[in-house]
């Protein structure tokens, strides 16, 4: 019951914020100097302009253009994108962009995790040993590193100079997965490089003191191996504050890439977002926008209630 | 996180760092150097220690140093000015929230989450994109441009500041000493001032080094999207532009590329020590 | 009889920033297949240090030097990996907070079989089996439903009884119980103590028993060590001690019991002063500071322990009852 009351306050919540920052980006947009309608048509003759204008709710005041395109959101209707004389549905681009995104983060995830467990694990296990000191200050050097710094280096490095991959493109899956892998390789690993930064660090100092807790020493003292105390009754206690800052990192990292999509052109929401910006559309910037702050919301708020319905069990598990 | 031993050079490696690139972007047109928008045209993409160009010339023929010299004093002047006036605001609605509560501090809650559902590189393209908006036929000047850049900065600066000062200072607003200045009839600008702020400053001091950080990878974004300081007046529009001739003249891309990396490691550091000797002053309570 | 375990001279010292502290001190026991032993202290007298240094279970910090002989094999100066062999098979250890001492997040089946698993290689169905067996030894009603519970769902007792399940299952030759009674309830630590006793005898297995209070190894325990200051200051076979006692502090510690015959309200006695200091080095009897009948001689010149016959040692240079 009572459960249910802060599931129930944190979702109002949430779109309370969501509606308000709409509105914001609206009035952001209302702002832009000269005719917005004009912006969008992109030098289409009058006619074109005024039907653009009416179409996207212009001409009806600040508030008018808000409720145009929030009621339209709320009822599947995304928007669109306005051409050459074309126009092209914001939801379909989403569609076909958003999975491309989803694969791009999914990957730098999986390699940012799969890096950072045994090295958060080995580094705790060993704290303060040359090894530790090693492996944390490379990787508060790497932390601070810009991915985009990162990102122009490697191409450097790998594409241009080496030639062992194409610097720019993306291939679907089903098309060529090889080539879809190796076209991925060079921005999943800018984007991986920092978060394995933080998911070590966050998991060395969760392991450390695991380590300090009685059931270690008991499962030690059935004189099993060091690698299965850490594996098996290390790891799992210490990965909540791990785990949790994933999923957060799920909803930051949606349109968190744009600079890496852009810099390897890789067709996902952050570069769609650069590519509407560039292109004056506005209404489908508001929209893609909303839609990156929507899933940074929405993860936050899920992760939290999560962690909320959790909690009392694992206070009382801790003793 | 960091052992005592490495530390202090670290320290003092990023605090060298930091002076001189503050060094040259105050002082940095004292220096021999040529004109960094003058182009030479008999140079055109000279590499690194050739005599003329120390680091070498664009594919354009402007020089390298000159080019980087006066990145710094953007980068210093924008990133210290937007955290400055940014990180002030913050902090400061920050901790008066947490001093008087109540429906300011709602209000004020209120506005840093929703202004913080959006993430901050994207508001800022937003916000730059709008402000600063530029085409063929109203081109928008450099120096407007840098004003939008920072204004859009603080606006994203003062919620994540303010929302630190807040948590920061609300452990301060119960504890005895405050209750006991405020029982004797304290002026609450005063206790702010006096007993608050002090306490709530180091907090707030290690993560403006770390904004300081992330104001300049912000900047170095922007320019590539396109959309930043144009022209090669910046660190990151100098890389921006380099971008297409990394083929030809590799150095155009890595070596701003290793200024802003450098200056963003300098200040995580220095901010890193500003927190960890805060946590040595609390354990030793 | 013969002899199971031999520790000679044992003394143990941590490297800590005030400088080397020296938790045990010279320590020597000797103990028989399926004999028990308790080691009874007051907190911080090295009790706990001494069974965690006979099994090897100390941080990095720490260093042993004397010897410690199990089942004719020097322990002190092993591989860790031929120590890590014993564990769980030869000597098991039962820690103190049953609270603390299970891992949250494995069910309590998992934790209970693991060493059925990984160290006497038994497949799954079997090791379930066996692990209900142990269950039902250690009184658990509906073992089967238990295997499949998280630790945070059972009372304190019930942990307990599942730590020493866990420590049982492999049939150790010796088990080392540190206050397994201590953060259990009156009622419960009886039927703990009964069972560990009982367990003891059905599979003639030596267990070395720490604890601060003199009542619980009273009527589990073959003999006693006294512990103060990291030092062994009496050391007698239990119904020699209980009769003869000859170390002020064994007769403070006892004093210091509640027992049922006292009436409400009386103010139980306590021991006066504090401990050593633990990074100095001794001069005189280390309980000579807080000991009511210490002499000067008590407090410059060190008392060796003594034969009293009987089996019976003590360290103190003016007996109660004085010497044998």
């Amino acid at each position: 019951m009572n459960f249910l009351q802060v599931i129930a306050k944190r979702l109002v919540g949430m779109a309370l914020v969501i509606t308000i920052a709409s509105f914001l980006l609206s009035c952001l947009m209302w702002q832009l100097p000269g005719d917005p309608a004009q912006l969008i048509a992109g030098g289409a003759p009058e006619g074109v302009v005024s039907a653009i204008r009416v179409e996207v709710g212009l001409d009806r005041g600040v508030f008018g253009f808000f409720w145009h395109w929030f009621s339209g959101l709320l009822s599947g209707d995304f928007g669109k994108y306005y051409l050459n004389g074309g126009t092209r549905d914001v939801l379909e681009v989403i569609k076909a962009t958003l999975p491309v995104s989803l694969q791009l983060i999914l990957y730098a995830q999986i390699v940012a995790l799969s890096f950072a467990i045994p090295l958060g694990l080995i580094s705790a296990y060993k704290e303060n040993s040359r090894f530790d000191r090693i492996v944390s200050s490379t990787l508060f050097t790497l932390v601070s590193f810009p991915s985009f710094a990162l990102a122009l280096i490697m191409s450097l490095i790998f594409a241009v100079k080496l030639g062992w991959v194409d610097p720019i493109g993306y291939v679907k899956p089903s098309e060529n997965l090889g080539q879809h892998f190796k076209l991925m390789v060079l921005p999943v690993i800018s984007i991986a490089v920092g978060l394995t930064s933080s998911y070590t660090r966050l998991l060395r100092t969760d392991v450390i003191a695991t380590l300090k807790e009685d059931y270690v020493t008991m499962a030690a003292s059935k004189g099993i191996s060091n690698k299965r105390v850490l594996w098996f009754h290390v790891f799992r206690p210490s990965s909540t504050t791990l785990l949790t800052s994933a999923a957060l990192n799920m909803g930051g990292l949606i349109g968190g890439t744009i600079v890496i999509e852009t810099i390897f052109v890789i067709p996902g929401i952050g570069y769609e977002v650069f590519y509407s910006i560039g292109a004056r559309q506005v209404i489908a910037m508001q929209t893609l926008i909303l839609l990156i702050s929507f899933a940074y919301v929405f993860f936050n708020t899920i992760v939290d209630l999560l962690t909320n319905a959790i909690d009392p069990r694992t206070r009382e598990r801790r003793g | 996180m960091k052992t005592r031993k490495s530390r202090p050079v670290g320290f003092y490696l990023a605090g060298s760092w930091l002076g001189l690139m503050v060094f040259i972007g105050l002082f940095g047109w004292i220096l021999p150097l040529p004109q960094w928008d003058e182009a030479f045209f008999d140079d055109l993409g000279v590499g690194p220690f050739s005599p003329r160009h120390l680091l070498g010339t664009t594919q354009d023929g402007y020089d390298m140093l000159a080019g980087l010299v006066n990145g710094a004093r953007l980068s210093v002047f924008i990133s210290f000015a937007s955290v400055l006036i940014g990180g002030g605001i913050g902090a400061l609605i920050g901790i008066t929230a947490a001093y008087f509560r109540g429906k300011y501090d709602l209000i004020v809650v209120s506005i840093f989450n929703i202004l913080l559902s959006i993430p901050n590189l994207v508001l800022s393209l937003a916000l730059l994109s709008v402000f600063a908006y530029s085409d063929a036929d109203n081109p928008a000047s450099t120096n407007r441009r840098v004003m939008v850049l920072i204004a859009s900065l603080i606006i994203v600066i003062i919620p994540i500041l303010g929302r630190i000062s807040r948590g920061s200072a609300l452990q301060w607003t119960n504890r005895e000493f405050v209750l006991a200045s405020k029982s004797m009839g304290t002026k609450s600008f005063t206790i702010i001032f006096k007993h608050i702020l002090p306490n709530v400053a180091p907090a707030i001091l290690s993560i403006g080094f770390l904004a300081i950080g992330s104001v300049i990878i912000v900047e170095g974004s922007l320019s590539i999207l396109g959309i930043g300081i144009p022209g090669g007046a910046s660190w990151g529009s100098m890389l921006a532009n380099g971008r297409g001739n990394i083929a030809y003249s590799p150095h155009e891309v890595y070596l701003p590329a290793l200024f802003i990396a450098l200056t963003v490691i300098s200040s995580n550091w220095f901010g890193d020590y500003v927190r960890s000797s805060l946590d040595k002053r609390e354990s030793k309570i | 009889m013969s002899e199971l375990l031999t520790v000679d001279g044992l003394s143990v010292q941590f490297a800590t920033p005030r400088g080397n502290l020296r938790a045990v001190r010279d320590v020597s026991i000797t103990l028989n297949k399926g004999e028990s032993l308790g080691v009874v202290g007051e907190s911080g007298s090295g009790k706990t240090v001494l069974s965690r240094a006979i099994m090897g279970l100390l941080p990095s910090t720490a260093t042993r030097t004397g010897s410690v002989v199990f089942k004719d094999q020097e322990l002190l100066t092993a591989a860790p990996d031929v120590v890590r062999e014993l564990w769980g098979i030869d000597m098991a250890m039962i820690f103190q907070d049953p609270m603390t001492a299970l891992n949250p997040v494995r069910r309590i089946g998992t934790q209970v079989t693991e060493s059925l698993i990984v160290r006497l290689g038994m497949d799954k169905k079997a090791a379930k089996a066996k692990a209900v067996e142990i269950l039902k030894r250690v009184r658990i009603p509906d073992p089967e439903g238990m295997l499949r519970k998280f630790p945070y769902q059972l009372s304190g007792g019930m942990r307990q009884r599942i730590m020493i399940a866990i420590a049982v299952s492999c049939e150790p030759q010796l088990l080392f119980a540190d206050e397994p009674t201590t953060a259990l309830d009156v009622t419960v630590q009886a039927q703990v103590l009964e069972l560990l006793t009982e367990l003891r005898r059905e599979s003639n297995m030596a267990m070395i028993l720490v604890t601060h209070d003199l009542g619980v190894v009273a009527g589990h325990t073959d003999k006693i060590a006294v512990m103060y200051a990291g030092n062994i200051v009496e050391y007698a076979p239990t119904r020699q001690l209980f009769s003869n006692m000859k170390m002020p502090y064994t007769e403070a510690l006892l004093k210091s019991i509640p027992r049922l015959e006292t009436p409400t309200g009386t103010r139980l006695p306590v021991i006066e002063g504090r401990l050593p200091d633990p990074t100095k080095e001794l001069v005189g009897c280390a309980f000579a500071n807080r000991c009511a009948y210490a002499t000067d001689k008590c407090r410059t010149e060190t008392p060796p322990l003594t034969d009293g016959g009987n089996n019976h040692y003590y360290r103190c240079w003016f007996p109660i009852g004085g010497a044998n």
